[in-house]
């Protein structure tokens, strides 16, 4: 961590340097490397002075919503994952998602698709209710036909019957 | 041309708790014989007491099938004597997967005992066998014909007789033939050896459509486009195979045509279309769309239009399948809170619940026999396959092992493919209506999803 806190110190005055500099362009002297690590090339072009770059949202930022057997209501407990995954499509209104509904192993194929498709739906309208617009959501439902984890038994059921995510 | 024989077997008894056991001690005195000569032929007496296991609650007929011949003077080669073995043992598996027959074995303590070099007649009859197969295989260049002849074990009488010739590469399929014609001549009913299996795999890391013979031979694959293929199901005629797949990334219908191998959009509605099902005149499709926000049963017309919405309910309605007169729809809903079976009249109306038992029953399928509905039903936390009679009667439990799902009837009814993690892996597995004679049709993990092919061209 004081590693990094370093090069992070020596990153900003490079950049202070570089700024102050910047009619009158004089070589900068290299500091010492600290250790092995690579320092991160210093930003050479200063960053440009309008809006800030737009902070990137990952799929993996989006919590993942998991449900009771043959059940596809939005669990109490999960509502804060669903919260927070409707914060960030406030946050970012340009990005549309897919949420992907997903069902355990047990069971039929057919009737796990419908299963997948109503849990989707239900995270939608949850969705909805909290304010985002409809048309920025889509689902698909996989059924059982994608676990996350493979295998049996509660654990690994639990971790299946879930709705994810997706960056359309 | 084809007749039924005089001979036609009638139809089978249930045997009641007194016979079962009269037959039990019979087989019990002829299991102790078979003992003593456990030092002679010890797969002998294994075989016999697994039929004695397999075949428990059915009486069944015994017939014998007397190792082929070769027509005297033609020249064979090595590969040819085996193809012969090989046609006579397929014939045997096939008789004896009939819920209603079973196949005597050559007993050689019995020939040594009686001084025989070959099982004759009244041997086979002397072994219980009422029916004998006999065989003559004849060879002309790459042809193989094959002309059988069906007796009376006890009088001796020819009853009937047939011929069928092929490549002699496609030895399996004459023999199934084979096997078909007997079993049409001693019962009336066409047999199901001729028919095929769909399946899906994920061999090859996605799930796709495989095909194969009935005992699981001549596997094939049928798409090969690397997303997630499931619920095929053939139309009448099995001129097409109706499937779900992935393959533009929504789960959409689609059909395959089975002579040219061509593959069509069916049904592309918003959100889940899945499980579509030919109606058995050919002219309707049932299945399940989501696009009014949640599962329910369409009927769409040949070439996927909406002609009808069945189903109004806000529970998921799904696995409709068809009556085999086409009148009726047996499908799944969780209307009460958990998924049941329920019956319907084709345009939706007179709805009445099947199943009682249990708190998840599904993936119904009708009997083409129209009696009796095979399904789902998880008991003590267990998926096994079950009937049940369409008047709601004679739920009973066919499966005992591992999970078991998916359960799609043969066209002559009298069989069950579905699948089952009873191995370790999910693999096909096929049985006869009442649980027995159990048969694996595939290896190597990950096979689901079958469906039983009609009869065919």
């Amino acid at each position: 961590m004081k590693k990094f806190l370093l090069i992070i110190g020596l990153i900003a005055v490079m950049v202070m340097i570089y700024g102050c500099h910047k009619n009158t362009p004089v070589p900068v002297e290299q500091p010492t490397p600290v250790d092995t690590t690579p320092a991160p090339p210093p930003p050479a072009p200063p960053p440009p002075p309008q809006e800030p770059a737009a902070p990137e949202v990952k799929e993996a930022d989006f919590m993942i919503v998991y449900f009771d057997f043959d059940k596809s209501n939005v669990r109490t407990d999960q509502r804060v994952a669903l919260d927070k995954n409707a914060g960030i499509m406030k946050n970012f209104p340009n990005i549309n998602i897919e949420v992907e509904g997903h069902c355990d192993e047990r069971g039929t194929v057919e009737y796990n698709i419908a299963l997948g498709d109503r849990r989707a739906q239900s995270v939608k309208k949850y969705l909805i209710d909290l304010g985002i617009s409809a048309d920025r959501i889509k689902t698909i439902s996989y059924g059982k036909e994608r676990p996350a984890v493979p295998g049996t038994g509660e654990d690994v059921w639990a971790q299946n019957r879930r709705a994810a995510f997706r960056i359309k | 041309m084809r007749k039924i024989s005089t001979f036609v077997h009638c139809e089978y008894h249930r045997e009641d708790g007194r016979t079962l056991l009269r037959t039990l001690v019979a087989r019990a005195g002829l299991l102790a014989v078979l003992l003593a000569a456990a030092s002679v032929c010890p797969a002998q007496v294994k075989d016999f007491t697994a039929r004695l296991e397999t075949k428990r609650g059915v009486e069944v007929t015994k017939i014998a099938v007397d190792d082929f011949t070769v027509k005297s003077g033609s020249f064979i080669l090595s590969s040819d004597s085996t193809t012969v073995v090989r046609v006579a043992d397929i014939v045997r598996a096939d008789l004896d997967f009939s819920p209603f027959y079973d196949v005597v074995l050559p007993d050689t303590f019995y020939m040594r005992h009686m001084e025989m070099s070959a099982m004759t007649l009244l041997g086979w009859s002397q072994l219980g066998a009422e029916y004998v197969a006999r065989g003559e295989a004849e060879f002309s260049g790459a042809e193989l014909t094959v002309k059988y002849k069906l007796f009376y074990s006890k009088s001796g009488i020819e009853f009937a007789r047939g011929s069928f010739k092929s490549p002699s590469s496609n030895f399996r399929r004459l023999a199934h033939k084979i096997a078909n014609e007997i079993i049409y001549y001693l019962t009336g009913e066409q047999g199901i050896f001729d028919t095929r299996i769909c399946f899906v795999s994920d061999r090859t890391g996605n799930k796709e459509l495989y095909l194969c013979d009935y005992d699981g031979a001549n596997i094939y694959q049928l798409t090969g486009n690397k997303s997630i293929n499931v619920s095929p199901s053939f139309s009448p005629e099995d001129r097409n195979i109706l499937f779900t797949s992935y393959m533009r990334g929504d789960p959409q219908i689609y059909q395959y045509d089975v002579v040219s191998g061509a593959t069509e959009l069916l049904a592309a509605y918003p959100g889940v279309n899945s499980t579509g099902r030919v109606s058995p005149d050919d002219k309707l499709i049932v299945c399940s769309l989501s696009r009014d926000g949640d599962s329910e049963l369409y009927l769409l017309d040949r070439s996927g239009k909406i002609k009808t919405r069945l189903t109004y309910s806000p529970a998921i309605e799904s696995s409709p399948c068809w009556s085999p007169t086409g009148s009726e729809i047996a499908f799944t809903s969780d209307r009460i809170g958990n998924p049941q079976l329920y019956i319907m009249d084709k345009d939706g109306i007179n709805v009445r619940r099947l199943t009682f038992l249990g708190n998840y029953n599904d993936s119904p399928d009708w009997s083409p026999k129209g009696d009796k509905i095979v399904f789902v039903s998880r008991v003590n936390g267990k998926f096994n396959i079950c009937t049940i009679d369409v008047t709601g009667e004679n739920f009973r439990v066919l499966t005992e092992l591992g999970n078991n799902e998916n359960p799609r009837w043969s066209p002559d009814g009298n069989h069950v493919v579905f699948s089952s993690n009873r191995s370790g892996t999910k693999e096909v597995y096929i049985m006869d209506r009442f649980g027995n004679e159990e048969r694996r049709l595939t290896t190597g993990g990950g096979n689901t999803n079958p469906a039983w092919s009609g009869h065919g061209q």
